[in-house]
């Protein structure tokens, strides 16, 4: 049963980076510019259905894996999803049962990941708190995250269990 | 849930903080490491696995997205037509003067003797992928080393230089933007003729530099590649702000990109132009096998 979770949560994990590089990514759907922050979002939404050690662990692989294949330095994202991983692991309990705070931990936790990770690019070298627009780059996946949290996290309650189509665990 | 234990909250913490240092160290090599072969052959691993999946969705989804964006601005289109039309009529008697120019160019480097220098060649090759990040400025591209391309060439599109290759696999490569602020370009103002660099800045107008600058530049000059190691004359973009040299301090100034890199789909790869890095390379790289490229974070002198 915590294989199967595991396994689960890893392609979702793997769906959104396909997701956000194609259809969300340049050229694809951007509103406003931006895309959501897929990887983040689906990072949130698996943390009340697999063990502490395991969530930390699948936001350090997401991490990595986006790492690899974006420009950044290699290493950045992985810190910052092990952070976001680490917060909505600690505050799952708060906002597993309730569609309304769900969404705004969404918001709070993407917000606190895209200024993780600006500060970490700033201070790896990438002069990311200097690039144009940072404000909208930093917001507007938070935005779009805590819309989309509801579908996708009904996706995800689906996904890990079946038969309990109802919100509250 | 979290915590329950005491003993449980200091593993994960501990998991925690090790994650983090080491997050901290892969980042710190990958920053301090000049040729990162490692770091490039992973990129190349993982961006193998994750092509056939991207060009799936992306041949599943774009339809679905062009025929969104199409319906989102179906209002703008007409304004957008009458626009077009006009300027197709502007640009079809620009292309008149230019053939009869043309014509005379031809017949006076004839006359003098001169070698008439041939046609680039070029891949085109449509993107399939970006970054997953607003702070990514990479493309992917269905054309690699097996169509001819190598680590360094240029990139166009019908506007100007989008970037440079940066990684290339055996079917596909990747692109960084010019909008990159690892991309350096080595330039000339084609109104003063004086050289300089111009480099990203991870989102819209690039920074300009000027070496030796006497005269001062100004707003929309045209800015073309100096031919270091790109080809001379693509363009680059357009001077954004005017500025004028000062005894003692570096010319600078911003241009705007001539590419509508968030726009970008398809692109050409100038195969015909070898860039410095890349015949080095070559010497080193099986025909057919993946190359690498400079580190993901290393500046890159002269163009790119």
């Amino acid at each position: 049963m915590r294989r199967s979770r595991i396994v689960i949560a890893f392609a979702a994990v793997v769906i959104a980076i396909v997701l956000q590089t194609t259809v969300f990514g340049a050229g694809g759907i951007q509103p406003f510019g931006v895309a959501p922050a897929l990887v983040t979002l689906v990072i949130i939404g698996v943390a009340p259905y697999i063990e502490a050690e395991y969530h930390i662990l699948l936001g350090f692989t997401a991490g990595i894996l986006i790492d690899l294949i974006g420009s950044g330095t290699l290493g950045l994202w992985a810190m910052t999803l092990t952070v976001v991983a680490f917060a909505s692991t600690a505050l799952r309990a708060r906002y597993a049962d309730s569609i309304v705070l769900s969404i705004v931990f969404t918001f709070a936790l993407t917000l606190g990941g895209q200024l993780v990770y600006v500060f970490l690019g700033t201070l790896f070298g990438q002069e990311t708190a200097a690039e144009p627009d940072l404000v909208p780059k930093i917001i507007l996946p938070a935005v779009w995250n805590a819309l989309l949290a509801y579908p996708v996290f009904w996706i995800l309650r689906v996904a890990f269990r079946p038969r309990d189509r109802s919100w509250t665990a | 849930m979290f915590p329950q234990s005491g003993r449980r909250l200091n593993r994960v913490t501990i998991l925690f903080a090790s994650l983090v240092a080491l997050g901290f160290i892969i980042a710190t090599f990958d920053v301090r490491s000049d040729t990162n072969d490692v770091g490039n052959v992973l990129r190349e691993g993982t961006q193998s696995v994750f092509t056939p999946l991207q060009k799936g969705v992306d041949w599943i989804a774009t339809p679905v997205v062009g025929f969104v964006d199409g319906v989102a601005n179906l209002a703008g289109l007409r304004d957008d037509n009458e626009r077009l039309a006009e300027r197709v009529r502007e640009l079809e008697a620009q292309v008149r003067a230019t053939d009869a120019l043309e014509e005379q160019v031809l017949q006076l480097q004839l006359i003098n003797g001169l070698e008439i220098p041939s046609e680039l060649s070029t891949v085109a090759a449509r993107i399939y992928a970006s970054g997953t990040s607003p702070f990514d400025n990479v493309r992917y591209i269905d054309k690699g080393a097996n169509d001819g391309i190598v680590v360094g060439q240029a990139v166009v599109d019908e506007d100007g230089l989008v970037g440079r290759v940066d990684l290339v696999s055996a079917n596909d490569a990747r692109i960084r933007l010019i909008t990159d602020p690892v991309v350096a370009v080595g330039v000339r103002v084609q109104s003063t003729n004086e050289t300089g660099i111009v480099s990203g800045r991870g989102d819209g107008p690039l920074r300009l530099e000027m070496f030796r600058a006497t005269e001062p530049i100004r707003e929309g000059a045209l800015v073309v590649t100096d031919g270091s190691r790109f080809p001379p004359g693509i363009v680059v973009g357009t001077v954004a702000r005017t500025a004028g040299a000062e005894v003692g301090f570096v010319l600078r100034s911003e241009v705007t990109p001539a590419a509508r890199l968030s726009e970008v789909d398809y692109v050409k790869v100038i195969v015909g132009f070898s860039p410095i890095d890349a015949e080095l390379e070559s010497n080193t790289d099986t025909p057919g096998t993946a190359s690498t490229t400079t580190s993901s974070t290393s500046p890159v002198s002269g163009d790119g």
